[in-house]
């Protein structure tokens, strides 16, 4: 599993905002061009990107390893069809080299999963993102990771209350059910507690946000994604 | 100082709080005792108007609480059971901050209520460290440092030690009692008053809704039995 | 003391409280794209994923499923483990399972407001169930047909490839998910927030 790692790499000393704006100028160009010329070039943007933040590519494969079964999937179904001659190599080829550009922009956002801090993150989601709605967001985001593991672990005992009284035997609605029921209920229920404890802690509309201020480095980054983004066009 | 002038609520039809008056002076050491559903957990929910009554009136600094909620919510510090579920970010640093930020203090400011908060529960330096890290004993003080970092005249816990070992609950006593001895007042609602006791200086039990003991802890022993509370033996 | 009082403009209590339902909901979604069921038909183990995206819909309504739709795109956006397989990041949102992702704010909008009618919110084990069970098959078509949609754009293939591979092996398992999204409204035992 991908996570963010403290380091001291370019990429981690690079505001939030414009790592996002690479990835997005970079997704932006990728989806646009499925050439051999511009793949070549990608994959090249890419591996620097996985450099900068010290991630190897064999990791950043691993973690996306799910969405690789689909890639390698999708060039089969394409080349695969009804009668004669069964199999369509353009049709494959053409599909393979979509399959590898989604691939890229994968890793590519490997690289800010490693080098972003959540804190710095929500920061970025704050201020980029005006009124009640940019302050939802930045709060639910800090939410969202603190509540994992403790959701996790009901989940754990919901599974293990589940086998130990034969849950095994059961129906799969009836499972699938159970779990609904156990997991919202006791999710709600920790929810419920949590707003109570925000409440008392003030949360408000109009919060002092958290500090984030774009350095030297980060305008040769924005830089980087306007090209990216433009070459698009091309 | 916290008053309640013929406070009463109801929940359901159910009366749950019937005309309580009761005045906390700053700095006392307040043990509310009683069974479950005696009242304290409402009593103690209006003083930070988590909860609203239904006639009578709450005031905290002579201020009622209805007319600012702010003021009231940051000289109340209030802390339930279940810590786990009051921390609104993965790492201790971030949680801590959440009070005073939503209070619109300045950066600088923030980050010295975090380090003094954490200072005073013994958990100074370890912002970055991850709540579900943590033991139940340091989740529990990091979630009084996060009422604390509100710089609270009074600081209400609400069942705290459910759930802690015997050395994590000498630890948040530990720095209850350095709190109290700092002037902070502390209202402690518990069923069970063995290790406690002896830190109070008032003893308030409730039951069905109204308040039947108020006594210091000297002469509350003996008028606390028939309670469902435990008391330390003579 | 030192504090700006008078200018805390505090979140209201009922907002707070769908709020924290919204981020505790997206955040268990998230542990569920863990949880992965072997499933025969599938090329990928199946989650439940989907079922939790029904549920937001059905018991926080149109509002607060989105947004806790929203959140949890969000936080696997910036790098939250939410995406199923453990997978985080903004690849996923636009990669070959971006149409899914993106078609559960929609879903859980489209079926919070098909079984409350509008935005306050009814508890969904009133709603007559033909309702309840068109508002998920509606929410269903609109997931697989953004999924679908997009993967075989993304990936250059034709409509009925996609559907073959991304479509059609789940449909077994989208059946005991409506099952068992019914049952657990028609259970009783998850009461909505009323406002």
């Amino acid at each position: 599993m991908l996570s963010y790692e403290p380091d001291g790499t370019l990429a981690h000393r690079l505001d939030p905002r414009s790592k996002l704006a690479i990835q997005i100028g970079f997704a932006a160009t990728a989806l646009a061009h499925t050439g051999l010329r511009a793949l070549a070039a990608l994959s090249v943007v890419a591996a620097v990107v996985l450099l900068v933040a010290r991630v190897s590519v064999l990791e950043a494969l691993y973690a996306y390893r799910y969405a690789l079964v689909f890639l390698t999937l999708a060039p089969l179904l394409a080349a695969v069809t009804f009668g004669s001659p069964w199999i369509d190599l353009e049709d494959g080829a053409t599909s393979a080299r979509a399959s590898y550009r989604v691939l890229l922009i994968l890793l590519v956002s490997a690289a800010y999963v490693r080098s972003t801090p959540v804190r710095a993150s929500r920061a970025a989601i704050q201020r980029t993102i005006p009124g009640k709605p940019g302050q939802l967001l930045g709060i639910g985001v800090a939410l969202v990771f603190r509540f994992l593991p403790v959701l996790q672990a009901d989940l754990r005992t919901i599974r293990d209350a589940m086998a130990a009284r034969l849950g095994d035997e059961r129906s799969a609605v009836d499972r699938a059910s159970t779990i609904g029921i156990l997991g919202l209920s006791r999710a709600f229920d920790r929810a419920d507690r949590l707003a109570l404890a925000m409440q008392a802690r003030c949360f408000a509309w109009n919060p002092t946000l958290p500090a984030l201020s774009l350095s030297r480095l980060d305008y040769p980054a924005f830089a980087v994604a306007v090209v990216l983004a433009l070459s698009a066009f091309l | 100082m916290i008053e309640f002038r013929s406070v009463s609520y109801a929940f359901d039809d159910v009366n749950v709080l019937e005309d309580v008056s009761l005045t906390i002076d700053d700095g006392e050491f307040v043990l509310f005792a009683g069974a479950n559903g005696s009242g304290k957990t409402t009593l103690l929910r209006h003083c930070n108007g988590l909860l609203t009554p239904d006639s009578g009136e709450v005031l905290v600094d002579e201020t009622p609480v209805s007319e600012n909620l702010v003021a009231a919510r940051s000289n109340v510090g209030m802390v339930f059971q279940h810590p786990r579920d009051q921390f609104v970010a993965a790492t201790v640093g971030a949680d801590v901050a959440f009070g005073p930020e939503n209070l619109g203090l300045s950066r600088q400011e923030i980050d010295r209520r975090v380090d003094a908060a954490l200072e005073a529960v013994n958990m100074a330096g370890r912002e970055d460290e991850r709540i579900d890290a943590l033991s139940g004993g340091e989740q529990s003080r990091v979630a009084i440092a996060g009422a604390l970092a509100m710089e609270p005249t009074h600081l209400v816990l609400d069942e705290p030690f459910t759930g802690l070992d015997d050395p994590a609950k000498r630890s948040v006593l530990e720095r209850l009692e350095s709190l109290s001895a700092d002037g902070t007042g502390v209202l402690l609602a518990t069923h069970d008053l063995r290790d406690v006791l002896a830190l109070a200086d008032r003893v308030v039990a409730m039951r069905d809704g109204h308040i039947v003991v108020d006594e210091p802890p000297a002469r509350a022993r003996e008028a606390l039995s028939g309670l469902e509370v435990r008391v330390p033996e003579a | 003391m030192a504090t700006h009082e008078s200018t805390v403009d505090l979140v209201e209590g009922d907002v707070v409280r769908q709020f924290a339902r919204a981020a505790v909901l997206a955040a268990l979604i998230g542990v569920l794209g863990a949880i992965q069921i072997p499933y025969p038909l599938s090329p990928a183990p199946i989650t439940l994923q989907v079922l939790f995206v029904f549920l937001a819909g059905l018991v926080l309504g149109p509002v607060w499923g989105t947004a806790s739709m929203l959140l949890y795109l969000a936080a696997g956006a910036v790098g939250a483990p939410v995406f199923s397989g453990w997978e985080a990041g903004l690849g996923p949102l636009l990669g070959q399972t971006g149409g899914f992702l993106w078609s559960y704010p929609l879903a859980a909008g489209l079926i919070g407001l098909v079984v409350h009618r509008g935005t306050d919110l009814r508890d969904p084990a009133s709603v007559p169930l033909p309702i309840v069970v068109g508002a998920l098959v509606a929410g269903t078509v609109l997931v697989y047909a953004m999924g679908t949609g997009y993967a075989a754009w993304l990936l250059a293939l034709e409509p009925w490839e996609a559907i073959a591979g991304f479509a059609l092996p789940f449909i077994p398992a989208e059946l005991l998910k409506m099952a068992a999204a019914i049952a657990i409204v028609t259970s009783g035992r998850i009461e909505p927030v009323q406002s």
